[in-house]
C-alpha cells in the first residue's frame, strides 16, 4: 500500500490533527467526506396552486344548438361507432367536462384553434379581453402570464414553435445577447455538470492592496457582501407594502440568499432585521445606521446626502452603506459626488417603465454610468444596482452587460404572487397592488423562490450560449451583446429608403 | 389529465371523419367562407399568412384575398420591398425562368448537386415531428428534387427509399447516426446550433421520446433527451475539418452543409466552415422554429437571418470565396416574398421549416414540445402520438406540400419576372433591388 507523505492539506482534512502517515484509502475516505460536505448551491423549486388565477387566455364559445345538430347528425351517421360519436377535435379537455361541449371548460384551452377551424359554425376561441388587459403597454399581459408560470412551476418556460413578436426594440428588445458556436461550458453548465456561477458581490474590491516593508497587508481589503443570484428584491410602495408583505419579501430573501430591501421603519417595528435585509434609512435617522442588529450587513440611504452619508458609515464602519439615486435629470453629477465621498453601492431608481432622466431609458443610462466608472479607473471599487424597469428573465442579462451588478425587483415579485396591480404601473408609487384574498405566507414565499429558480436557470441558458462561467464576469461585456438598431444599419445602410435602425 | 388515459390508433371511421372535418375546415377558412379565427396569427405569422400558406396547400396558387406576401413584425423582411421594374418591363409569362442553384461551388471531386428550386427542407428530428410528417416532406423533396434534413432523430427506415432526397443531420448528441445512414445521403449536415435556442443544444421532452422514438435514438424511453452544446469533439476550425474527414472516410461523394446560428462572428465562422471544407453554410437565424426551446432562447440570442445574411455574404466577398460557397438562409422564412429578399441580401437559398407544417395545417399554438396534454400537436405534426399522428395522411400531405411549393416557386418567378430578370441566381446580393419601407406596409 502506497504511503503519503504528510501535507498541509491532508492535515487540514483530518480536522487539524497532525497527520504523518496516511494510507491511500484513509485518504481517499477522507477526500469522499469531504466531497460529500459540499454542496452546491441549489434553489428548492416546487409546483404551487393558484390562489387568484389569472383570467383565462381564451374564451371559447359554443353553439348549444349547433353542437347538439352536430351529435344528433352523427349519432344517426356513425350509430354503434362510440369512439367516432364521442370524439372531439380538442385534446386538452376543453370538451370534456360533464356535459361535453354543451359546458366547455376554457381554462383548459391552449389556443390550438382545432375546434374552431373544424366547427366554425358554431365554435368560437377569442382572446379573452380580460387577459389581455392585464398590467399595461410594459408590463404587459404576456409578461404577467410567464411570471405566473415562472412562480408557479419555478421551472424555465419551454415551448415549441419560434419567436412571435416583433422584429426588435423598443427597450429590452433592442438587444440580442451574443453566442459561440464551439464553447464551453455551455449546456453542461446548464445542467450542473459544470459550475456557471451565479455569485455577485454587493460592496467595494480595493482596486490595488498595499504592504509594508515586512509585507504585511496595510491596506483595507474588500468589504463585500456575496450573493447568490444577481438580483434583490427591493420594497413595493408605502401602500402596498405590509409588515407581512415585508417579511415574505425577507424569507424569500433568505431561502435564496440574497438581499431584501425594506424600509427602515419597517424593519423596526417589526423586527424583521437580518443579514437578508436592508433596511432603508432617512437621511435624518442615518445616526442610527447601527441599531439594526440580527446580522444586518448593509443598509441604504434613501437618497444622496453626504452628511447622512458619514454618519451612517461612522456608526459602524463594518456595515456597507449604499445609497439610492434616482435618474432624474442631471443624475450625473450627483453620482460623480457619490463617487468622490466614496459610496460603495449605488442603487440607480428608474420608473417602472425603465425610464428616467427626461424619458431616457435604463440602457443607455447604466451603460453610461458603468462608463463613465471605468473611464476613473475604479470599476470594482463601486456595486452598480439598479430598480425599475427589470420585468422579464431576459432583461435580466441585458441589464448585467449594461454594468449593472446585480438588478432590483419589485413589481415581478408581486406579480409572482398573483397579485393584481392597476393604476400607473409606470410610477414608483402610484400603483394599487390587490393581493389574493386568502393564502398562505409560505405559499408566497415559493412563488418567489420558485421565480427567482427560473429568472437564475434563464440566466444559466443565456451565459451557457455565450460560454461565460459566471455572471460576474457578463458585468459591462458589451461585446457579447448586439444592438439591434447597429445591426439593421450595417445591414441594409445600402438599401433604399433606409433612414438608420432601431427606434 | 389525459396522459392517464391509453391512446390507441384511431378507427377507419374516426380517421375519416376527423381528416374530413380538419381538411373541410382549413379550406373553408383558407378560402374566406368563414370569419377569420380571432385568436389566430401573431406579428410574424399573421392569420393572413397562415391561411394563405392553408389556401396555396389547397390549391397550388397565391389567394388574391389574403396577404401572402409579409407579416407585421416591424422590421427584416416585412420592412423590405421589390424595386421592380415598370410594368411594360416585366418578363412575360412565356419567358423561361430559371430558379436552380447549385450546391457544390468548390469544383471539388465530390456530387455536383443542384437544386431545380432555391429551397429544401430543414431539419425536424423523428420525435419532434412524426414518422408521416417525415416522409411527406420527403415525397415532396423527391418530386421537386430537392432535399430534406433528417434532423437529430436518426434516419427511419422508411426514408431509406427516398435516400437521394434526405440529408443526414449529425448534431451533438449523435442522436441516431449511423455508418449507413451517412453513406446512404448525398449531403451530411453539421448542425452547430439551431436558430431558436443558439448555444443551447437540443432538446426534446420526455413526453415525445416514446419507445420508437428512443430505439431510433438508442436512449431509453420517456426520459427527456438533451443533445449537448457545443460539439464536444469540436473547439476549432481545425477540429471542425477533421470531422468532415471523418466523414469523407464514409462517403466520399457527399457534401458538407455547416448549419450554424448568427452570433457576431457569423460572419468569420462561414469562412471557417468554407476553408474547413464545408460547401454549404447555412445560417440559421434568431427566428427560427423549433419543437421545445426556452422561450428566452427565442429572439434573445444571436441576431435574426435578416441581418446575419448581408454580414456574411459581404464578408466572403471580402475574403474572395463567395462564388465557392452556397450560401443558404434559414430561420423566419415564411413566404416567396421572404425567399427572394434572402436571395437578394446575399443568400443563394434558402431552407423552410415551420412554413412546410403551417401548409399541412400548423396554426402555431407553441404546443409542439407536448403542450398541457403531453401528446404533442393535436394537429398531428408534431408529435409520436398514435392516435394523433394519423391525423396527417402522407397522401394528403405530399400534396398539400407539393400545391404549396408550386405557389412558392410561381410567386418567385412572378418577382424575377417584375424585376425583369430570368435566373434566382441574378438576384444574389442584388440590394439595389430592394426598397425599405416604413411604417405600415
Amino acid at each position: 500500500m502506497q504511503l503519503l507523505n504528510k501535507s498541509e492539506e491532508i492535515g487540514e482534512m483530518a480536522g487539524g490533527k497532525e497527520v504523518t502517515m496516511m494510507t491511500m484509502a484513509e485518504f481517499a475516505k477522507l477526500s469522499r467526506e469531504r466531497a460529500d460536505s459540499y454542496l452546491r448551491y441549489n434553489i428548492d423549486a416546487k409546483d404551487t396552486v393558484d390562489r387568484q388565477a389569472l383570467p383565462n387566455r381564451f374564451i371559447v364559445r359554443v353553439g348549444k344548438i349547433g353542437l347538439a345538430k352536430m351529435i344528433a347528425s352523427e349519432v344517426i351517421q356513425y350509430w354503434g361507432k362510440w369512439d367516432v360519436i364521442f370524439s372531439r377535435p380538442c385534446t386538452y379537455g376543453v370538451f370534456s367536462g360533464p356535459v361535453g361541449g354543451f359546458s366547455p371548460r376554457p381554462e383548459m384551452c391552449v389556443g390550438c384553434l382545432r375546434c374552431t377551424v373544424q366547427h366554425p359554425d358554431f365554435v368560437k376561441v377569442e382572446h379573452n379581453p380580460a387577459r389581455v388587459a392585464l398590467g399595461d403597454t410594459y408590463l404587459n399581459s404576456n409578461i404577467i402570464s410567464t411570471i405566473d408560470e415562472e412562480a408557479r412551476k419555478g421551472t424555465v418556460p419551454v415551448r415549441g414553435q419560434g419567436y412571435r413578436g416583433r422584429f426588435g426594440g423598443p427597450g429590452w428588445d433592442e438587444m440580442f445577447t451574443d453566442m459561440s458556436e464551439i464553447v464551453r461550458p455551455s449546456r453542461d453548465g446548464i445542467h450542473g455538470r459544470e459550475l456557471i456561477s451565479t455569485i455577485v458581490d454587493i460592496g467595494s474590491k480595493p482596486m490595488s492592496l498595499k504592504f509594508d516593508d515586512e509585507g504585511n497587508l496595510v491596506s483595507e481589503g474588500p468589504n463585500l457582501i456575496s450573493i447568490q443570484v444577481p438580483f434583490v428584491f427591493d420594497a413595493p410602495p408605502s401602500g402596498i407594502l405590509t409588515p407581512r408583505l415585508a417579511t415574505i419579501w425577507k424569507d424569500a430573501a433568505e431561502q435564496i440568499d440574497t438581499l431584501a430591501m425594506i424600509p427602515a421603519n419597517m424593519v423596526s417595528s417589526n423586527g424583521l432585521a437580518s443579514r437578508s435585509v436592508v433596511p432603508i434609512i432617512s437621511a435624518s435617522n442615518a445616526v442610527g445606521a447601527d441599531s439594526f442588529k440580527s446580522g444586518t450587513r448593509m443598509v441604504e440611504l434613501e437618497r444622496w446626502d453626504s452628511e447622512a452619508f458619514k454618519a451612517a458609515c461612522s456608526a459602524n464602519s463594518d456595515l456597507i452603506v449604499g445609497v439610492r439615486l434616482p435618474f432624474d435629470p442631471g443624475w450625473q453629477q450627483q453620482f460623480e459626488d457619490m463617487i468622490e465621498a466614496g459610496v460603495s453601492v449605488i442603487h440607480f431608481i428608474a420608473d417602472n417603465h425603465g425610464k428616467g432622466d427626461g424619458g431616457r431609458f435604463i440602457m443607455g443610462m447604466l451603460l453610461e454610468a458603468h462608463e463613465m466608472l471605468i473611464a476613473a479607473g475604479i470599476r470594482d471599487k463601486i456595486t452598480l444596482l439598479n430598480s425599475g424597469g427589470v420585468v422579464a428573465a431576459d432583461h435580466l442579462p441585458k441589464a448585467i452587460i449594461c454594468g449593472l451588478d446585480a438588478v432590483g425587483l419589485e413589481q415581478p415579485l408581486l406579480v409572482a404572487i398573483q397579485a393584481r396591480l392597476s393604476g400607473d404601473l409606470s410610477s414608483r408609487d402610484n400603483y394599487r397592488a390587490k393581493l389574493p384574498r386568502k393564502f398562505n405566507d409560505s405559499w408566497a414565499i415559493q412563488r418567489i423562490v420558485n421565480l427567482s429558480c427560473s429568472w437564475r436557470d434563464q440566466m444559466l441558458e443565456i451565459l451557457g450560449a455565450m460560454g461565460i462561467r459566471e455572471v460576474r464576469r457578463l458585468r459591462g461585456e458589451v461585446g457579447r451583446a448586439m444592438w439591434c438598431s447597429r445591426l439593421e444599419a450595417e445591414a441594409f445602410a445600402e438599401i433604399d429608403g433606409f433612414m438608420g435602425g432601431g427606434e | 389529465m389525459s396522459m392517464s388515459k391509453k391512446h390507441v390508433k384511431p378507427s377507419e371511421s374516426l380517421l375519416q371523419k376527423t381528416t374530413h372535418l380538419m381538411h373541410e375546415g382549413m379550406d373553408g377558412h383558407a378560402f374566406g367562407e368563414f370569419e377569420m379565427p380571432p385568436a389566430l396569427g401573431d406579428a410574424r405569422w399573421t392569420d393572413e399568412l397562415i391561411l394563405s400558406t392553408w389556401y396555396m396547400g389547397a390549391t397550388g396558387k397565391v389567394p388574391d384575398h389574403l396577404n401572402y406576401k409579409t407579416g407585421k413584425s416591424d422590421g427584416g423582411f416585412d420592412r423590405l420591398d421589390f424595386k421592380f421594374v415598370m410594368e411594360d418591363e416585366w418578363l412575360g409569362h412565356n419567358e423561361e425562368i430559371d430558379t436552380s442553384i447549385p450546391l457544390n461551388r468548390r469544383g471539388d471531386e465530390r456530387a455536383n448537386l443542384s437544386l431545380p428550386i432555391p429551397i429544401y427542407g430543414g431539419g425536424m428530428s423523428y420525435g419532434s415531428v412524426s414518422v408521416n410528417v417525415m416522409l411527406a416532406r420527403a415525397h415532396n423533396a423527391k418530386k421537386w428534387k430537392t432535399y430534406i434534413s433528417t434532423g437529430e432523430g436518426g434516419y427511419p427506415e422508411e426514408l431509406y427509399d427516398l435516400k437521394e432526397h434526405v440529408i443526414t443531420q449529425v448534431a451533438t448528441g449523435y442522436f441516431g447516426v449511423e455508418e449507413r445512414s451517412i453513406q446512404a445521403s448525398p449531403i451530411i449536415e453539421f448542425k452547430y446550433a439551431q436558430g431558436a435556442k443558439p448555444g443551447l443544444g437540443g432538446h426534446l421532452l420526455a413526453t415525445k421520446a416514446g419507445e420508437e422514438v428512443a430505439k431510433m435514438r438508442g436512449s431509453v424511453p420517456f426520459v427527456s433527451l438533451f443533445s449537448p452544446f457545443p460539439f464536444h469533439s469540436t473547439y476549432s476550425v481545425e477540429d471542425h475539418s477533421k470531422h468532415i474527414d471523418w466523414i469523407q472516410t464514409v462517403n466520399p461523394d457527399a457534401l458538407i452543409s455547416v448549419k450554424v446560428s448568427t452570433p457576431h462572428d457569423v460572419d468569420m465562422v462561414a469562412v471557417g466552415s468554407h476553408y474547413a471544407g464545408a460547401h454549404i453554410i447555412h445560417l440559421d437565424g434568431g427566428f427560427g422554429g423549433t419543437g421545445a426551446a426556452p422561450e428566452i432562447a427565442k429572439k434573445n440570442i444571436a441576431m435574426p437571418i435578416e441581418l446575419a445574411i448581408p454580414k456574411v455574404h459581404k464578408f466572403l466577398i471580402k475574403e474572395g470565396i463567395r462564388d465557392k460557397v452556397t450560401l443558404i438562409a434559414s430561420g423566419g422564412i415564411r413566404t416567396a416574398d421572404d425567399i427572394a429578399k434572402a436571395i437578394l441580401l446575399g443568400a443563394d437559398g434558402v431552407v423552410l421549416g415551420t412554413s412546410d407544417l403551417v401548409a399541412m395545417g400548423c396554426t402555431r399554438c407553441s404546443n409542439c414540445e407536448g403542450g398541457p396534454s403531453g401528446r404533442g400537436c393535436p394537429w398531428g405534426l408534431t408529435t409520436t402520438d398514435v392516435e394523433l399522428q394519423e391525423w396527417i395522411q402522407q397522401e394528403w400531405a405530399v400534396k398539400r406540400l407539393d400545391n404549396y411549393y408550386t405557389a412558392l416557386q410561381w410567386r418567385l418567378c412572378d418577382i424575377l419576372r417584375k424585376l425583369g430578370l430570368s435566373d434566382v441566381k441574378e438576384l444574389v446580393g442584388r440590394t439595389d433591388l430592394l426598397r425599405y419601407v416604413g411604417g405600415d406596409n
